[in-house]
């Protein structure tokens, strides 16, 4: 019982990882209307920006600030010189010109950083033991964090002016559009917000594991699926997807083994796509 | 050098079958082929096995490999019916990695990670007889594949699945069903990417997961859209830039042997993505396009 209670813990911090970067995901379909595949390389810009931080200064804090600011600046950097071109386009042309910008920043990172994995020197704690089960004090810290990055970004949407134009566009662009709301000032804010929240993803991936310039891409496959899952362009689903997807794949892995935990989230995917397609908490009209 | 350039010719010739295949797919048909890697992965293992462990002949092998990969789209097809396009790109994606995961795990067929060597040649022997020879052989699949093309550009088939790209609401209106078409399509460009596949296998002489990263799909993408997507020309003149290209950066290091081989891979990875977003956002009708409708 023991060992299916940590399997279950494990599982809600990589669901930690996974929802955050579907709430990336997420955010920029519902309003920018395409798939970002650099949601992954963003995430390894936040891991590596932390990593950094946190030697300057030893304090993880202080890296997880400059993660996500680094993260911030890339998702803004990747909108005003890429996406914002392709405006008018399809999303085939966004999508295509999203995979170039991921490869582009992986290759930045790799040829700056090394292929070699780093690691966050953190100093050793003893888990706690709860009962039979030890619980790790970062893993409480990590979670503690990620919900607060979540009620921030909750605030943001849902309690600001600029929010609040967020959603409007999100929910009608035209009719946004006509009401005076300017598509500049919210997708700046978009990317900004996007951008900061996977890397944060990344960062919580990057003390969980291991950083390397293709940590962030093979984090992708998941992410999207619990951007799928939970319903493309609904915040809360992306989150609970994730945990879902998360607590899935590592209570699963007993069972199926640990190559096959990632092909999960995609079968996950696919049955939701065929059944479900507006995902668990999507909008009705929501085309697939 | 007369050595090599054959055989850059030969694996030219290799990766025109998968920019033929993903032209069908994507330029003419408008799907968003993200696994395309994992139809040439399938071809390929197919071919290497049923040669080595199963010692066949080489041509049960490849035809084989494109009978499996041809197969393997007709799932991914019937899924992609019911999908938009770019849900149809995620789906893709995760099929050639689902693809890659299978063949590293099973290692009792695969050899896992290891990889399957001593992959017999097309034509045995060495020198430039028998290279002329594979060269020969794959330029003629090459050829059929062009006719192929043609006749599909040309016949009812052709319309019918370029008008899907155009405008699928209109193709339904007049009491068409694209969804046939599209698995067809799919069908099609898979057997292709099978094909390449095994020819691949049957050249370099060794399979293993690593050579059927994501990152091929997309050297194919960056191909097509290169040299123009939808087009024959497009997908020839791309598929021997992306040559040109993936060569160059081999002789660069040669130039600049302060560079890694790793960060070399990096600046690869790099070049590509840069191309990728450099052609969607300035000339996305490619180089050989006059092609300015489709944006």
């Amino acid at each position: 019982m023991a060992f299916w209670i940590e399997l279950l813990i494990s599982g809600l911090v990589a669901g930690l990882v996974i929802g955050l970067s579907a709430l990336s995901i997420t955010l920029v379909f519902g309003i920018a209307r395409f798939p970002n595949a650099a949601t992954g390389d963003t995430m390894t810009v936040g891991a590596y920006g932390a990593l950094l931080g946190h030697r300057a200064t030893n304090s993880l804090l202080v890296g997880g600030l400059t993660g996500a600011i680094a993260g911030a600046i890339v998702g803004f950097l990747g909108y005003w010189f890429i996406f914002r071109k392709l405006a008018q386009r399809s999303n085939v042309a966004l999508l295509v010109a999203s995979i170039g910008l991921a490869f582009v920043l992986r290759a930045i990172l790799g040829v700056s950083f090394g292929h070699s994995q780093q690691v966050f020197q953190l100093p050793l704690v003893r888990p706690w033991r709860i009962g039979d089960v030890p619980v790790h004090p970062n893993d409480l810290v990590l979670a503690g964090a990620c919900a607060t990055i979540l009620a921030i970004v909750f605030a943001i949407l849902h309690l600001t002016p600029i929010g609040r134009r967020m959603r409007a566009v999100a929910d009608d662009p035209a009719l946004a559009r006509v009401s005076g709301i300017s598509p500049s000032s919210v997708m700046t804010v978009l990317w900004l917000l996007a951008g900061a929240v996977s890397a944060s993803a990344g960062i919580v991936a990057g003390i969980k594991t291991v950083v390397s310039p293709e940590m962030g891409w093979d984090l992708l496959l998941p992410a999207f699926a619990a951007a799928i899952v939970g319903g493309i362009g609904s915040p809360v689903g992306a989150v609970v997807a994730g945990l879902l997807i998360g607590v899935v794949q590592e209570m699963a892995t007993p069972l199926v083994g640990f190559t096959y935990k990632i092909a999960l989230s995609f079968l996950l995917m696919l049955v939701v796509l065929l059944v479900r397609p507006r995902g668990l908490f999507g909008k009705l009209e929501g085309a697939r | 050098m007369e050595a090599y350039l054959i055989a850059i010719l030969i694996v030219t010739a290799i990766y025109v079958l998968l920019s033929l295949g993903l032209t069908l797919q994507y330029g003419l048909t408008g799907l968003i082929n993200f696994g395309h890697v994992g139809f040439f992965c399938i071809g390929a293992y197919a071919a290497a096995i049923l040669s080595t462990a199963g010692s066949m002949p080489i041509a049960v092998g490849l035809v084989a490999g494109m009978l499996l990969a041809g197969l393997a789209a007709i799932p991914i097809g019937l899924v992609a019916l019911r999908l938009r396009d770019d849900y149809f790109a995620i789906v893709t994606l995760g099929f050639s990695e689902t693809v890659r995961l299978v063949i590293t795990s099973e290692g009792w067929l695969t050899k896992g990670v290891q990889g399957i060597p001593g992959i017999p040649k097309l034509i045995d022997g060495v020198g430039t007889g028998p290279a002329l020879m594979i060269l020969a052989l794959v330029g003629f699949a090459n050829i059929l594949a062009v006719i192929a093309f043609l006749r599909i550009v040309k016949s009812p088939f052709g319309r019918m699945i370029e008008a899907i790209r155009d405008n699928e609401d209109a193709v339904k209106a007049l009491g068409k069903d694209p969804a046939r078409f599209k698995i067809q399509v799919l069908v099609l460009g898979a057997v292709l990417a099978g094909l390449s596949g095994g020819f691949y296998a049957h050249y370099i002489g060794y399979v293993s997961p690593d050579q059927f990263l994501p990152i091929v799909t997309f050297y194919v993408w960056m191909a097509i859209i290169m040299g123009g997507v939808g087009r024959i020309s497009g997908a020839l003149v791309g598929t021997l830039l992306l040559m040109g290209f993936l060569e160059g950066s081999r002789f660069l290091r040669d130039l600049l042997p302060f560079i890694s081989a790793v960060e070399m891979a990096s600046i690869r990875i790099g070049a590509v993505g840069l191309a990728l977003i450099l052609f969607t956002i300035y000339r996305p009708q490619g180089l050989m396009g006059d092609y300015t409708r489709r944006k």
